[in-house]
């Protein structure tokens, strides 16, 4: 019984974290579909939403406006900066670049992170910035069937239940409305959805939009879980592999492959670390990916194998 | 972008003139100097051997490719670069040559895309599914439905359109572009790789097109018989170059198109 308490808090903590790399490679997904576009600047958007939100946060705490006041205000003022930066980046760096090949614009995203990077910095200050939108204390789950309970991290609770309310919104704004409508088109024919109006300027904004909030909903709970810090980007390393499991194009894959992942790596930890030694979690993931490349080179949840990068 | 509403232009004035239009790819040229016009209400064919630049000048028309010399007159305004998503707007909808639908969405689906212009609501009332978001949605539904009842395409409106066969595929294309409500309606090669029965189901969609709707049609047709049957009048391309342009009779009998194109075994 003690066993089998471990491992389900080892499952529940490692599934909770992985809900976090779903919300990164989220943002990925979205821009690859719609725009072809290998988007290396998600983490550097989360580090850049994360700094806006802590340090207007902060300034207003200070000058003594009520904290949910402040929240609310730092969120909006973040996913401002976030639509700015969606604007600019759709402005002189994609927008000029319509038609290049997907190297291309994969190559200016790496210049599009620099950019993010020290903008950020420069204006919001290189510090580690603890961010506490969230208790971070824990409960201890069915202390009756297991001695001591299970531990369950109420970040990561929370961290789950704001990316639940992400994905069914993302799911709504994708199938209901014009624009997500639109978007899909855009993401199955350039030339088909053009011919119906829709302007990809106008969509490739939307897009880089909806991953710079994605990415200030990342930011929220990174920030409460290690402080907003620049170590945030190094997030986007952990979403490659898990795009590579889930499939580049796929959604649902974005999510299913972050579960993975954060439980992979978790039970990998728990479970072989005493043998072969710790650190398991940090390449476990790229070791998993592996795996899945050899095997299916287009994800678990991929249409077909990605020539575009 | 969209042209400003001027006297409105009725049946027989001219609806879209090219005016010495030339376009070229790097050193290939695909237009040299053509000159056309469409007349409001007509059925307009363009017609030509393989290469003669039939689609890039529907490419023209609607803002895909932009000619490097050349004036395009749209309901009375002199146009330079158009973006598609512009002459959209503007009243111009298309299908294409190879069928260009949204893979991964139904027949439906495909149809309302041809909506999108035509919807005004904010997208958060479209989330929420309430108000006036409502009351949008169920009006375009209602024009879609009533399209889809013209094309007869009810079975498969909840069909992702990739598992339609390839005649069906067409039909949705057509019933997107005609969601638009455009005033000029181009299709390039629409009965391509159909079998007679298909042909004379889409001849017939494009006549009652034309006529119920009064919808200007400008079409690319390699099929000789139905440019004859459907079209009012017919230009010809070979090369690049315009070698006629006239009734379909007066082409039919044209020593240069016949030289050029009816030689040629289709
Ligand atoms: N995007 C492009 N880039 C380079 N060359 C092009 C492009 N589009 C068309 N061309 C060239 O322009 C010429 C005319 O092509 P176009 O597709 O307009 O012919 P078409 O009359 O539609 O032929 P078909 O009957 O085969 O469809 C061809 O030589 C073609 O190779
Ligand atoms: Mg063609």
């Amino acid at each position: 019984m003690i066993l089998f308490g471990q491992f389900l808090e080892v499952l529940v903590s490692g599934l909770l974290a992985g809900v976090l790399y779903s919300l990164v490679a989220l943002g990925f997904v979205l821009i690859f579909k719609a725009s072809g576009v290998f988007n290396f600047a998600q983490g550097a958007m989360v580090l850049l939403a994360g700094l806006a939100l802590v340090r207007s946060l902060d300034m207003m705490v200070a000058n003594g406006l009520p904290f949910w006041a402040a929240i609310m205000l730092a969120l909006l003022f973040a996913a401002l900066v976030m639509a700015i930066t969606a604007f600019m980046v759709e402005r002189f760096v994609l927008g000029p670049l319509i038609n290049q090949d997907g190297l291309t614009l994969f190559m200016s995203t790496i210049g599009v992170t620099f950019i993010i990077e020290g903008g950020a910095q420069m204006l919001f200050g290189s510090d580690v910035y603890p961010l506490r939108l969230f208790p971070s204390d824990a409960w201890f789950l069915f202390e009756d069937s297991f001695p001591g309970g299970i531990l369950v991290s109420k970040i990561d609770v929370w961290g789950g239940l704001i990316a639940a309310v992400l994905v069914v919104g993302l799911a709504l704004f994708f199938q209901k409305t014009k624009t997500g409508r639109a978007l899909r088109a855009v993401a199955d024919d350039h030339a088909a959805a053009q011919s119906v109006g829709i302007s990809l300027n106008w969509i490739w904004f939307i897009v880089w939009l909806v991953a710079g909030l994605v990415a200030l909903v990342a930011a929220t709970v990174w920030g409460t879980k290690l402080g907003v810090q620049f170590s945030i980007t190094f997030l986007a390393l952990k979403a490659l592999p898990v795009l590579i499991i889930g499939g580049f194009t796929s959604v649902p894959g974005a999510i299913v492959g972050g579960l993975i992942v954060g439980a992979g790596e978790k039970l990998a930890e728990a479970y072989l670390g005493p043998f072969i030694g710790g650190g398991i979690e940090y390449w476990f993931a790229y070791v998993l990916a592996l795996v899945v490349l050899m095997a299916r080179p287009q994800g678990l949840f991929g249409e077909r194998i990605i020539e575009r990068i | 972008m969209r042209a400003p509403d001027g006297p409105p232009v009725t049946s027989g004035d001219v609806l879209l003139s090219i005016d010495n239009v030339s376009l070229s790819f790097g050193g290939v040229k695909a237009i040299s100097g053509v000159s056309f016009d469409i007349r409001k209400g007509e059925i307009r064919a363009i017609i030509g051997p393989n290469g003669a630049g039939k689609t890039s000048m529907l490419n023209i028309i609607n803002g895909f490719y932009h000619p490097q010399q050349g004036i395009i007159t749209f309901k009375g305004e002199a146009r330079t670069r158009m973006r598609p998503h512009d002459a959209a707007d503007g009243g111009i909808a298309r299908t294409f040559q190879n069928v260009a639908l949204f893979r991964g969405m139904s027949a439906l689906d495909n149809i309302m895309a041809g909506r999108t212009l035509k919807m005004k609501r904010n997208m958060f009332w479209q989330m929420l599914r309430i108000g006036p978001a409502l009351a949008e949605e169920v009006e375009h539904r209602h024009r879609v439905e009533e399209i889809i009842d013209f094309l007869k395409i009810q079975e498969i409106r909840r069909t992702p359109v990739s598992r339609l066969p390839y005649g069906l595929q067409k039909r949705v294309e057509l019933g997107r572009a005609l969601a638009m409500e455009p005033e000029l309606l181009l299709f390039d090669e629409p009965m391509a790789g159909m079998n007679i029965e298909e042909k004379e189901d889409m001849s017939r969609f494009i006549l009652d097109v034309n006529e119920h709707y009064g919808t200007t049609i400008a079409l690319i047709e390699h099929d000789m018989g139905v440019v004859m049957d459907l079209s009012d009048r017919v230009v010809v391309l070979d090369h690049g170059i315009k070698i006629a342009d006239g009734t379909p009779a007066e082409v039919k009998s044209n020593q240069a198109v016949i030289d050029a194109y009816l030689g040629v075994a289709h």
